[in-house]
């Protein structure tokens, strides 16, 4: 059985978990073998609805007290239960602020091998064998995993798109397989009446409202560490304001304290999708493509020809960006001249 | 309060990297390598919290596995004012992976005689796998904290903010010791004095190899890794990419011809 472990937040799944579902299925078919869903927490029947229509051939509800909000300590011990007793060849959550904090810890319990953030997996001599993205994913490694199940992996988000509507089942269907079934649902009872939890949440926040909302802007023009310092900002602020979009910025930019936190994209920040994205001296790491990368043009002004936000860009200019932003902020001021006249 | 603070050397990201012969690494001999930019945060995140509680009995030791590399970035720590170092070299410790680094840190610290907090960073500059960490607790059966963008001393161990997705943070109690992975931008690091690199010089830098952490050789390096590195590739890019080329000017021209003509976006 592949296992993935569903992510929700109060009883809702998240939308990563269709992703999720994508890469367990196509594992499982690659293994020949079921593909199993782990819920773990308080059952709905709005959540389990939600898993049905991710269509696993099997769902295991683990309830109990001390997985009534995530901890690390409480889900490493009822996922090692529920291993031991269901066998999966693979565990795949999310590598995300859940799947990060609980994979590592579960497969360093069980002495397994764990990969972060896979991208792909393939079978090799009737092994699998995953891929993932190392230096920013400037690179791309396959690992191959020693010794008998189980393994684990996190999957980065993204690297299994799904499309709207019921991919699965629309997916299930060219693959010729059976229409999907309701999945069995097995309540898996756990015993974590030994297990400490030891850290305790106080509260959880969401970032304040700032002053810009990205989300509605039609042009982001976005600066990266290549613009070096706070002072060439005005760079990308002078080409956002010919394009009359707005100013975004990756994550070291924030961090660097050159622009407030509202303005960062990528996962720990805004997701947006503007009609034209202009990435400036940003490499492309998959936290910052996770942000942007459903923006209907994107333009990427960089001097490494392997930066990785080529991959999804329309359009690039593998330059000097000190040389290049200038001209276009240029080039667009005469247009814009020109339509006036 | 004893903080161990973990502090990898990596290729320094800005290079461009060449594949090796057999294809399982990069060419890394003649670049230049620094500490992996999650470690700087968490070696700082260490000073401040060790100078914060009580400056008289704190202690920050620096941590590295890895060759004359390693040394260097400890000489780095210590210049910033990490009171001594470890560094475990050994070559059968080469060619492993997150879980035999993670069982080597998580040896060190007990063989030191444990500590208060130790850290480690969010995820390395080269692996970006982000598990070393939170490996090492688990091997040491002590509670952690991934991603953490705050931290400070309450009387029960530590109260941290951890980073969820899109925004969101939560603050958790933590008791120590424990274990946290620092997630970037946590704090400005400060650049080493001179007088720090001077005095860098007459501080403790332990070496320690596989025999004085009485660790089997199957269980560290290449032959304790559960993972293999198959190959390593550089990603196609998928062909959808225009590239403008020319001169600045003329590839700005092109540019703004293709989005106004083509994408209609200007
Ligand atoms: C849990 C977690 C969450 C994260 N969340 C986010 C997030 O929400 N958003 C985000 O952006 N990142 C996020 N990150 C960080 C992410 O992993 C990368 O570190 C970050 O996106 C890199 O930013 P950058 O591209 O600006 O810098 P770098 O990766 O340093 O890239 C700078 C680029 O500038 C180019 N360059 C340099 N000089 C020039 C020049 N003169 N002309 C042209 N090009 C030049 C370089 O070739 C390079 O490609 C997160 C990381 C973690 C671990
Ligand atoms: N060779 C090493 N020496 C010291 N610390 C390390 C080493 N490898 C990993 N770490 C620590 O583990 C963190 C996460 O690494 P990774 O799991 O590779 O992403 C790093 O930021 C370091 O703090």
């Amino acid at each position: 059985m592949i296992l993935i472990v569903a992510e929700h937040v109060e009883g809702r799944l998240k939308p990563i978990n269709r992703e999720l579902a994508a890469m367990g299925r196509g594992l499982a078919r690659e293994l020949s073998c079921p593909l199993g869903m782990a819920f773990l927490g308080k059952e709905t029947a709005n959540a389990i609805a939600e898993c049905q229509a991710l269509m696993p051939d099997r769902i295991f509800v683990v309830d109990d007290d001390k997985l009534a909000e995530y901890s690390s300590e409480g889900y490493v011990a009822a996922l090692a239960q529920l291993a031991a007793s269901v066998h999966p060849v693979f565990v795949v959550a999310p590598h995300t602020s859940g799947g990060y904090d609980f994979i590592p810890r579960l497969a360093a319990r069980l002495g397994k091998p764990a990969v972060a953030g896979c991208i792909a997996y393939q079978k090799q001599g009737g092994r699998i064998v995953l891929t993932r993205q190392i230096f920013n994913a400037k690179l791309h490694m396959r690992v191959s995993l020693r010794g008998d199940p189980p393994y684990f992996a996190t999957m980065a988000p993204g690297a299994f798109p799904v499309r709207d509507g019921s991919p699965d089942g629309a997916e299930r269907e060219r693959m010729g397989e059976e229409p999907a079934v309701e999945a069995t649902v097995d309540s898996f009872a756990v015993d974590l009446s030994a297990v400490p939890i030891r850290v305790r949440v106080v509260q959880r926040e969401a970032a304040a409202k700032g002053e810009v909302d990205l989300g509605s802007a039609g042009v982001i023009v976005a600066g990266g560490r290549g613009l070096k310092e706070k002072s060439n900002l005005h760079l990308i602020e002078e080409l956002a304001e010919s394009l009359d979009g707005a100013v975004g910025a990756s994550r070291p930019v924030v961090d660097m304290e050159w622009l407030p936190r509202e303005r960062q994209i990528g996962s720990s920040g805004q997701t947006v999708s503007p009609k034209l994205y202009i990435a400036v001296g940003i490499s492309g790491a998959v936290q910052h493509l996770v942000g942007m990368q459903s923006a209907r043009c994107i333009v990427a002004i960089n001097k490494d020809p392997d930066a990785p936000i080529f991959k999804v860009a329309h359009y690039g200019i593998v330059d000097d960006l000190f040389k290049v932003v200038p001209e276009i902020t240029k080039t667009i001021q005469a247009l814009k001249r020109q339509a006036r006249i | 309060m004893k903080i161990i603070a973990c502090l990898k050397p990596v290729p320094d990201p800005a290079s461009r990297f060449f594949l090796n012969e057999d294809k399982t690494w990069i060419k890394d001999r003649d670049l230049t390598f620094v500490t992996s930019e999650a470690d700087t945060h968490g070696i700082e995140a260490a000073l401040q919290l060790r100078d914060a509680v009580d400056s008289a009995g704190g202690e920050v030791v620096a941590l590295s596995i890895g060759g004359h590399r390693s040394a260097r970035v400890l000489r780095g720590g210590l210049a910033l004012g990490a009171n001594r170092a470890i560094h475990l070299a050994d070559e059968r410790f080469e060619g492993g992976d997150e879980y035999t680094n993670a069982r080597l840190i998580a040896r060190a610290v007990e063989k030191d005689g444990g500590c208060d907090v130790l850290i480690a960073g969010v995820q390395s500059d080269d692996l970006c796998s982000g598990m070393t960490g939170v490996m090492a607790a688990e091997l040491l059966g002590w509670p952690h904290a991934s991603v953490i963008v705050g931290v400070e001393r309450i009387p029960s161990g530590l109260r941290v903010r951890r980073e969820l997705e899109g925004g969101w943070t939560e603050t958790l109690d933590v008791p120590t010791p424990c274990v946290l992975t620092i997630q970037f931008g946590l704090n400005q690091p400060r650049y080493a004095s001179l007088k720090g690199i001077m005095a860098a010089k007459n501080k403790e830098l332990k070496v320690w190899d596989l025999e004085a952490l009485e660790l089997a050789a199957t269980a560290v390096g290449s032959e304790g890794a559960l993972c293999r590195v198959s190959d390593v590739f550089v990603p196609e890019r998928e062909g959808k990419v225009q590239i403008l080329s020319g001169s600045p000017a003329e590839a700005a021209a092109q540019l703004v011809e293709k989005l106004k003509m083509e994408a209609k976006v200007v």
